[in-house]
C-alpha cells in the first residue's frame, strides 16, 4: 500500500497531466484555425466570390467550384434527407425491438464511420463507368449515400427522445399511422431532425475523396449535372498540392471558406440540441 | 384462483344500487384473456360498464385495470406480442373483432392519459388535429366546435384569447383538460381516463374531479385511479383487480363501506397495495 | 338492446358510423418506412459487391497473395497490396497509441476535473475537432507540421534513437517531415474526438453509488477514475477505440497530404509511405477504364472495405453490448 503522501501527489500528477491535455487539445484546433484565418484571410476577396478558376497568374476565382459545391449539397440533401429520415423514423417506430431493426442500425454505424473514399469507388462503379463518364449527378450520389446514416442516426435519437405518451395520445384520437408520424412524432422532435440535416450537411460540405471518383472537378463554369462539376474540396486539393504561389493562397481562401461554414453548421445545430434539453 | 368469484352475476343489481334508473351497458366484456407474450395479464375477465355513469377501475399496480383499459379502445394492438382473447361488445358489436378498424374504435371510444400529452402545437390545432381526423368541417364550424369542447372541459375563458399559441406553454393541470377537450371534441362516446390527476397537484385535481362529474351526463366515463378517495368521490360503479382477475364490482358506496372479498378490505384498508 | 343483431351486422354498423382514417393512406406510408430500412441494408451489400466484382480480374491475374505482395509498379502492370496495407495499419495503429492516453485525460479532465460551467465548451471544442474536413488537416499538415517535424523532431530523433539497435530502425533515413510517423500523428488528433467523446458518453454512465462508495472508502479521484470508472466501463471503451482505429483506417485525404506517398516498404517510421486510401487517391487519375491497374486499385478498396467492416463491426458490438447492460 503506498503512502497517503504518495497517492495524494499521483493524484495531482494525473489530474495536472490530464488538463494539460485538455488544454493542448483547445491549442491544436487554436492552432488549426489560427493557421486558416492567417493564411486565408488575406487571400481572400471578392475575386474569390466572382471570378472562375483559371490558370496561375490568371486572377481566378472559385466561384464555379463554390456554385460545383452547393449544386452537389442541395442535390446530395434532396436525395439522402427523405430516404434518412424514413429510414430513421422505420427504427424507430415501426422496427423498434425487431431483428431487422436491429439489422438495420448495425448496418447504418457502418457506413456512418466506412471510408468515404470507398462510396466514391462504389459510385464510380455504379455510375461513372456504366454512363460513361464523370458527372455531377454521381458527385451528388456520393455525397447523398453520406449524408443518408448521419440523418438515419440522429432521425432515430432523436424520435426516441419524443415520450410514448404522445404518439398514444394521437392514436387515441383514432389518428392514423402516418398522421401521428408526421403531425406529432416528427413535429415534437422538429429541432433534432433539423440538427440531423445541418450535421449532415456539414458532413457533405467537407467530403473531398468521395468527389475524386465522380464528379471529378471542373476548371470551367458548369452547372450541368450531367457534365463533370466543379466543387470547392476538389479545387483545394488541387491548388493547395500545386507549386503556384497564387493557386496555395486560393486553396488556403477555399480552405477557410469550407472550415467557417462547416463549424458554423455544427455550433449551429448544438445550440439547437442545448435549447432542446 | 380459488378465491376468484364469479362476478357477472352481482353486475345488474351492482348497477341497480348505483343510481336509479338504471342503466343499459356501454360495454359488455365477456371471458376476456389478455396476454403480454407469455405473460398471461388478464384472467377471464367478466364485467359490465353501464351507459352515462362513471366507472371506476381500481387495485394495486400490475393488477390489470390499466390493460383492460388500454384494450377499450385497442391501445394495445400498437405493440406486437400483445394479445387479447374473448369479447368486448360495445353497442353489440365486437371492439376486438378483427374486421373493425381501429381509428374507429378510438374515434368513438377516446383515451385521456396519466401524463398531459399536448401535441407541439397551438392550442386550436391540438383540438382541431383529432376533428380533422373525421370529420371535415368549415372554419367556422370548427371554431364553434373548438369553444364548445373547451366550454365543456371547463377551460374556455383560460384560453380563449391565446388559442393560436402553442399548448406546451399551458400549466400541467391546464394540458391535462385541454386534452380532455381534445377527446370531447372528436365526440366519442366512452371516455377512458387513465390516471388522469396522478401528475397534477390538489386543485388541478378537484378541477377534473368536477369536470367528470360534468361529463356523465353525456358521456360513458371509465377511470382507472390509484386514489381510493378519488374513485370514492366521482364514480358511480368501483371494480377491484387483483393479480389479473376481476375480484369484485359494485356501487361505490357498497365497495368502500362494505366490501364482500376480504382482499378488496384488505386494498382499501391499505393493507397491501 | 343490441344484443339482438348479430355481431358482423352490428361491426357493419360500427364501421358504417364513422369512416376509419389511413385505410390507404397507411399501408403505403408504412411500406415506405420498410423499404427506406431495407435500402440500407441493400446499399451495404451492394457497396461490398460492387468492390469485390470490380477489383475481381486483378485478384484473378495476381491470386490470392495480391493481398500480401509487396510489389506495386504500374510500368511491368505488377501489383500487390502489401505495402499498402501495412501502412494502413500501421498509420492506423500509430494513431491509436498516441491518441489513446490524450482520451483517457481528456475524459478524465471532462468528467472529473473540469468546473461545471467550463465542461461544456471545453467539450464542444473538443468536439470541433472531429467536425474539421479531412483536406484542412491534411493542408495544416502539409504546410505547418510536416516542415516543424523534419527541423525539431526527426532530427534529434534520428541522432539518439538511430543508433540503438533493433529500436533504431525505425528512426532512419533522411529527415523528410512526411512519413509514417506524421500521417500517424495527423490521424490521432483526428480520432481524439471520437473516442474521448465515447469515452465520457461511458464514463457518464457509471452509476454515482459505485463511484460514491470508493469515495467512501478514501479514493482519490484518479483512484477512483482507474479503478471503478474505466473497468465498469472497459468493453465499451475498447468499442471506442476500435472505432477510432476504423476511422483511422480509411482517412484518405489527410494522409494523402503528409505520409510521402511512396509505394515502398521501409522499416522506418520517417520514410514515406503510403496507405490503401492515399494510394487510391493518388494514382486513380492515372489509371484509364479497364486498366489492370484500375482494377488492383478497387481491389484495394474491397481489402480496406474489409479491414474496416471488422474493426466498425466489432466496435460496434462492445459498444452497444455495454451501453445496453
Amino acid at each position: 500500500m503506498a503512502s497517503l503522501a504518495r497517492r495524494r501527489t499521483t493524484d495531482l500528477v494525473v489530474k495536472a497531466v490530464s488538463t494539460g491535455f485538455a488544454a493542448l487539445s483547445i491549442v491544436l484546433l487554436a492552432w488549426i484555425l489560427w493557421t486558416l484565418l492567417s493564411r486565408g484571410l488575406p487571400a481572400l476577396g471578392p475575386h474569390v466570390f466572382t471570378r472562375i478558376t483559371a490558370p496561375p497568374g490568371a486572377g481566378g476565382g472559385l466561384l464555379n467550384a463554390i456554385v460545383g459545391s452547393l449544386i452537389q449539397i442541395v442535390v446530395a440533401l434532396v436525395i439522402g434527407t427523405p430516404i434518412g429520415l424514413m429510414c430513421g423514423t422505420f427504427l424507430a417506430e415501426n422496427g423498434r425491438g425487431t431483428q431487422i431493426a436491429n439489422v438495420v442500425r448495425f448496418v447504418n454505424d457502418v457506413l456512418l464511420s466506412a471510408p468515404s473514399i470507398l462510396i466514391g469507388l462504389f459510385v464510380y462503379q455504379l455510375l461513372v463507368v456504366p454512363f460513361g463518364g464523370f458527372s455531377g449527378w454521381a458527385g451528388s450520389i456520393a455525397l447523398a449515400i453520406l449524408v443518408i446514416p448521419v440523418v438515419v442516426r440522429t432521425t432515430e435519437d432523436m424520435l426516441n427522445l419524443v415520450p410514448i405518451g404522445l404518439r398514444e395520445a394521437a392514436f387515441a384520437l383514432g389518428a392514423p399511422q402516418w398522421k401521428v408520424v408526421t403531425f406529432v412524432t416528427w413535429r415534437a422532435a422538429r429541432a433534432g431532425l433539423v440538427t440531423g440535416i445541418l450535421l449532415a450537411l456539414a458532413r457533405a460540405a467537407g467530403e473531398t475523396a468521395p468527389l475524386l471518383f465522380t464528379s471529378l472537378g471542373n476548371n470551367g463554369w458548369s452547372i450541368n449535372l450531367g457534365a463533370p462539376m466543379a466543387s470547392l474540396p476538389i479545387a483545394i486539393y488541387q491548388y493547395a498540392a500545386s507549386p503556384f504561389e497564387d493557386w496555395v493562397a486560393l486553396a488556403w481562401a477555399g480552405a477557410l471558406i469550407i472550415t467557417v461554414g462547416v463549424l458554423t453548421l455544427n455550433v449551429l445545430s448544438r445550440l439547437i440540441l442545448a435549447k432542446m434539453k | 384462483m380459488n378465491f376468484a368469484p364469479d362476478t357477472s352475476i352481482d353486475i345488474a343489481s351492482a348497477v341497480n344500487r348505483a343510481t336509479a334508473p338504471s342503466s343499459a351497458p356501454k360495454l359488455k366484456v365477456e371471458k376476456l384473456n389478455f396476454y403480454y407474450g407469455d405473460n398471461h395479464a388478464l384472467k377471464n375477465i367478466n364485467f359490465e360498464i353501464p351507459e352515462k355513469r362513471v366507472t371506476a377501475m381500481i387495485g394495486p399496480s400490475g393488477c390489470g385495470k390499466s390493460t383492460l383499459l388500454r384494450i377499450f379502445n385497442r391501445m394495445y394492438q400498437l405493440y406486437p406480442g400483445q394479445r387479447a382473447e374473448g369479447k368486448i361488445l360495445f353497442d353489440g358489436g365486437d371492439l376486438l373483432s378483427k374486421d373493425l378498424d381501429s381509428t374507429v374504435v378510438r374515434s368513438r371510444i377516446g383515451m385521456v392519459f396519466q401524463k398531459p400529452t399536448p401535441f407541439p402545437m397551438s392550442i386550436y390545432d391540438n383540438i382541431a388535429f383529432g376533428v380533422k381526423l373525421h370529420e371535415s368541417l368549415s372554419k367556422s364550424q370548427m371554431d364553434e366546435r373548438v369553444e364548445w369542447c373547451l366550454r365543456k372541459a371547463a377551460i374556455w375563458e383560460e384560453t380563449k384569447d391565446r388559442l393560436h399559441t402553442s399548448a406546451l406553454g399551458m400549466s400541467g393541470g391546464q394540458q391535462q383538460r385541454l386534452c380532455i377537450a381534445r377527446t370531447i371534441a372528436v365526440r366519442p362516446e366512452v371516455i377512458l381516463l387513465d390516471e388522469p390527476t396522478s401528475a397534477l397537484d390538489p386543485i388541478s385535481t378537484s378541477k377534473i374531479e368536477d369536470l367528470i362529474d360534468e361529463l356523465k351526463q353525456e358521456f360513458t366515463i371509465v377511470i382507472v385511479t390509484h386514489n381510493m378517495q378519488q374513485a370514492a368521490r366521482c364514480a358511480d360503479i368501483t371494480s377491484f383487480f387483483y393479480l389479473g382477475e376481476l375480484i369484485e364490482v359494485g356501487a361505490s358506496n357498497e365497495i368502500f363501506t362494505n366490501p364482500r372479498e376480504a382482499r378488496t378490505r384488505d386494498y382499501i384498508t391499505g393493507r397491501f397495495g | 338492446m343490441a344484443a339482438s343483431i348479430s355481431g358482423t351486422e352490428a361491426n357493419t354498423a360500427l364501421i358504417a358510423a364513422h369512416k376509419p382514417t389511413g385505410r390507404i393512406s397507411d399501408p403505403i406510408f408504412v411500406g415506405l418506412l420498410w423499404a427506406s430500412g431495407i435500402f440500407v441494408l441493400v446499399l451495404l451489400g451492394f457497396i461490398i459487391a460492387m468492390l469485390f466484382e470490380g477489383g475481381l480480374p486483378a485478384l484473378r491475374e495476381f491470386g490470392i497473395s495480391f493481398v500480401w505482395s509487396t510489389m506495386w509498379n504500374p510500368v511491368t502492370e505488377r501489383f500487390g497490396a502489401g505495402v499498402m496495407v501495412y501502412g494502413t495499419v500501421l498509420s492506423a495503429v500509430i494513431a491509436v497509441i498516441v491518441a489513446l492516453p490524450l482520451s483517457f485525460g481528456i475524459a478524465f479532465f471532462l468528467t472529473e476535473i473540469a468546473p461545471g460551467r467550463l465542461r461544456r465548451p471545453i467539450g464542444v471544442a473538443i468536439q470541433l475537432l472531429a467536425a474539421i474536413p479531412s483536406i484542412i488537416y491534411g493542408m495544416w499538415g502539409f504546410f505547418v507540421v510536416v516542415p516543424l517535424i523534419a527541423a525539431y523532431v526527426q532530427p534529434p530523433l534520428i541522432e539518439w534513437l538511430g543508433p540503438i539497435p533493433l529500436i533504431g530502425a525505425l528512426f532512419q533515413g533522411p529527415p523528410l517531415g512526411a512519413g509514417m510517423l506524421t500521417a500517424g500523428l495527423i490521424l490521432a488528433l483526428m480520432i481524439l474526438p471520437f473516442i474521448t467523446a465515447m469515452f465520457v458518453e461511458v464514463l457518464e454512465s457509471v452509476p454515482p453509488m459505485l463511484k460514491e462508495s470508493a469515495y467512501g472508502v478514501g479514493a482519490t479521484t484518479y483512484e477512483v477514475y482507474r479503478n471503478v470508472s474505466v473497468p465498469y466501463g472497459r468493453t465499451a471503451m475498447v468499442g471506442a477505440v476500435m472505432l477510432g482505429l476504423g476511422r483511422a483506417l480509411g482517412e484518405t485525404m489527410a494522409v494523402t497530404f503528409v505520409i510521402g506517398n511512396a509505394t515502398r516498404m521501409s522499416a522506418s517510421l520517417f520514410a514515406p509511405g503510403a496507405t490503401i486510401a492515399s494510394t487510391i487517391a493518388n494514382e486513380f487519375p492515372e489509371a484509364s477504364i479497364g486498366s489492370l491497374k484500375l482494377q488492383a486499385l478497387l481491389q484495394l478498396g474491397f481489402i480496406l472495405f474489409v479491414i474496416s467492416f471488422i474493426v466498425l463491426a466489432l466496435s460496434r458490438l462492445l459498444v452497444r453490448s455495454k451501453l445496453k447492460s
